[in-house]
């Protein structure tokens, strides 16, 4: 406990630079301005913003990512709640109460709520991030090959059995995120690996070319077909804090969604997504007058939108200790990180307490600035929802252009980089989900050189993943998960949470 | 109508063409992997060589991709969707020449045309409009990048 403190207090000390501080409020800033505009998802958001974050020294980059990410999440439940569209899957179900409450002209105080449920929920996640790290990172430090390789393809059905969709087809972009990472070198003898003899492929497809290109670009693409006419409401908003009522109405809902969030925010994949729905079933059930919910209850924005806080701050568990991410903004965040020449993992928290420990206060300034900013800022995000998309994407474009430009100076990268937006404008069309592919991707090299390890140590032997124990436990585990996935009734189940 | 003739004529039409086809795209690529890997040594003795995991790999992929295909053909789902052409042919041809350009010009003048050209992609543009919008990125990427991050980006030609 004292330990924890320590580090906590240690951690602190590193996030409160002037410099740190600086581009943590910058990072929060920058990523609610994006999140907000319409069309912009996390994702999209801090694969455009990457490249600010090039020149900076590894901490502060991290740092300053985290804040986009959070300011993304942020300015993603704003437009749930005032334009009745949710700027990511998350805050889906934050429109169902949050959109009413606009309509009453109570846009204030449903941002309001949502502001200080997640700062709640940031507050409480952080401590249980610092908590979990030391005892998780020591038990992945004895892990060998045989079970590291069984934890990431545990890790990965997670993430495909709690994701929307076929769970057939995210095992295949899996794999073909895995193929990718193959092109390049052989990490143990240096062979050239599908790579045509091309110099510009010999180390590799950048996982900044794929993440922008299928990403960045290829959502472009498929909001250029779309109109955007959105009925913004045009209520004045009025009344910024909520009333003493409306906090003690809450105040329960946002106890119980840290709870349910900091949880279901660990498990790879849906996390946050499902924590919001699983928050929001929680409090109408509760309710004295469940027929409130859906007519502007103030419960309903609170739950969710705590709950999907703790699960995206929580979520940077598996990153942090393990290095496995569970999701495709964990998979940016290894990405950027590799280009900082982190190797994320269990070896971070002893080798850079500094960046470890730094990065975990981080969240809760970020959290902080997230509620001093954004109040009273919300009228120039209003004003923000209404730039057409026509003066959105050339913006995208030229970020993402530079950006993958400077990170080798090749065009080569910018190529390649049009060429995966074409792949991932015809992934959606076929209904393919494109973050089961990133993660294949940024696993790949990870899970092959464990495959060969323990299968070295095996001596050619594959049961050895199943004879040991954690791995056979791991996998047995996986494989169960995957059964239950196809079984009917759980599918009709999982069906119904995704669909909205 | 449609509905009509999907349910009673077309037992041999394909039911979810969109799974259909993507399975068998993803199948395709798959064999195409393994054959641009088939240059590749093999397992030695009891270890990995360079190519035992792209094949493994490809080969997963190659049967999952069948799948998906064989389960398009039995299940029913929704129509092909249509593809853009403006959007997706500007949009790309903007980034093509971002990328032709940028070495030889320079950012200002390479980010300006090509925020143009990508401003066609679109049927709402407003060319004036555009135009000064371009501009103004131009100013603000060249400030950010070049002067507020130090990015070593070539601003004009070189001579």
């Amino acid at each position: 406990m004292l330990e924890l403190l320590n580090n906590l207090v240690f951690g602190l000390g590193v996030a409160i630079t002037p410099m740190n501080l600086m581009l943590c409020l910058i990072g929060a800033l920058v990523g609610t301005l994006i999140g907000v505009l319409p069309g912009i998802g996390p994702v999209a958001t801090i694969a455009m913003l990457l490249p600010i974050t090039y020149g900076l020294p590894p901490v502060g980059a991290l740092i300053m990512l985290a804040g986009i990410y959070y300011g993304a999440m942020y300015g993603g439940s704003t437009t749930a709640i005032l334009v009745n569209i949710p700027g990511e899957s998350a805050s889906v179900v934050t429109t169902l109460d949050g959109f009413a409450m606009a309509q009453q002209g109570r846009a204030g105080p449903a941002l309001a709520i949502a502001a200080i449920g997640s700062f709640f929920a940031g507050c409480v996640a952080t401590v249980v991030i610092a908590a979990a790290a030391a005892p998780l990172t020591s038990i992945a430090l004895l892990f060998g090959p045989a079970e590291y390789f069984s934890l990431m393809v545990l890790g990965l059905i997670f993430a495909v059995v709690l994701a929307k969709g076929s769970v057939l087809k995210a095992i295949s972009m899996i794999l073909f995120g895995l193929v990718l990472s193959m092109i390049g070198s052989d990490l143990e003898t240096g062979a050239g690996r599908m790579n045509f003899n091309i110099p510009e492929l010999a180390d590799g497809i950048g996982f900044v070319v794929i993440a922008m290109g299928v990403f960045g670009f290829a959502e472009v693409l498929r909001n250029l077909e779309q109109s955007h006419n959105r009925d913004i409401v045009n209520a004045k908003i009025t009344g910024l804090m909520p009333t003493r009522a409306d906090l003690i109405q809450a105040a329960p809902a946002i106890g119980r969604g840290t709870v349910l969030g900091s949880v279901l925010g660990i498990l790879p994949g849906g996390g946050s997504i499902i924590a919001a729905f699983a928050a929001y079933t929680l409090e109408k059930k509760l309710a004295k007058d469940p027929s409130r919910f859906g007519r502007g209850a103030i419960e309903g924005v609170a739950a969710p939108e705590t709950a999907n806080n703790a699960a995206s701050q929580t979520s940077f568990i598996p990153l942090l200790t393990l290095g496995i991410p569970p999701n495709a903004v964990m998979a940016l965040m290894v990405g950027a990180m590799t280009i900082h020449g982190i190797v994320p993992g269990p070896q971070v928290m002893t080798k850079q307490p500094d960046l470890f420990w730094g990065m975990i206060a981080s969240m809760w300034i970020g959290n902080l600035m997230l509620v001093i900013i954004n109040l009273p800022l919300v009228g120039v995000w209003v004003r923000l929802l209404r730039v057409p998309y026509r003066h959105l994407y050339p913006m995208i474009l030229i970020f993402c252009c530079i950006g993958v430009y400077s990170v080798n100076n090749a065009p080569a990268d910018v190529y390649m980089t049009a060429a995966f937006a074409l792949v991932g404008y015809w992934l959606v069309k076929h209904d393919f989900e494109p973050a089961p592919m990133l993660l294949g991707f940024v696993l790949g090299p990870l899970m092959e050189e464990n495959l060969r390890r323990a299968m070295l140590i095996g001596r050619g032997d594959a049961t050895v993943f199943l004879t040991r124990p954690i791995s056979g436990t791991l996998l047995t585990i996986a494989a169960i998960l995957l059964l239950l996935s196809v079984l009917p009734t759980l599918r009709k189940k999982r069906d119904e949470v995704f669909v909205e | 109508m449609a509905d009509a003739g999907q349910n009673t004529s077309a037992r041999k039409r394909i039911r979810n063409p969109q799974d259909f086809y993507g399975g068998l795209v993803l199948a395709a690529f798959a064999l195409f992997a393994i054959w641009a890997g088939s240059d590749l040594p093999g397992m030695r003795g009891f270890a990995f060589g360079p190519g035992t995991a792209p094949r493994l790999f490809s080969g997963l992929l190659l049967i999952t991709g069948l799948a998906i295909a064989v389960m398009g053909f039995i299940t029913d789902g929704p129509p092909l969707e249509k593809y853009g052409v403006r959007g997706p042919i500007l949009f790309i041809a903007s980034v093509i020449f971002f990328a032709a350009t940028i070495r030889p010009v320079g950012l200002v003048i390479s980010s300006f045309v090509t925020l143009v050209i990508a401003a066609a992609a679109t049927t709402e543009v407003k060319w004036i409009e555009s135009v000064i919008w371009a501009a103004i990125l131009t100013v603000f990427c060249v400030v950010l990048f070049v002067y507020g991050l130090k990015l070593p980006l070539q601003l004009w030609p070189r001579f």
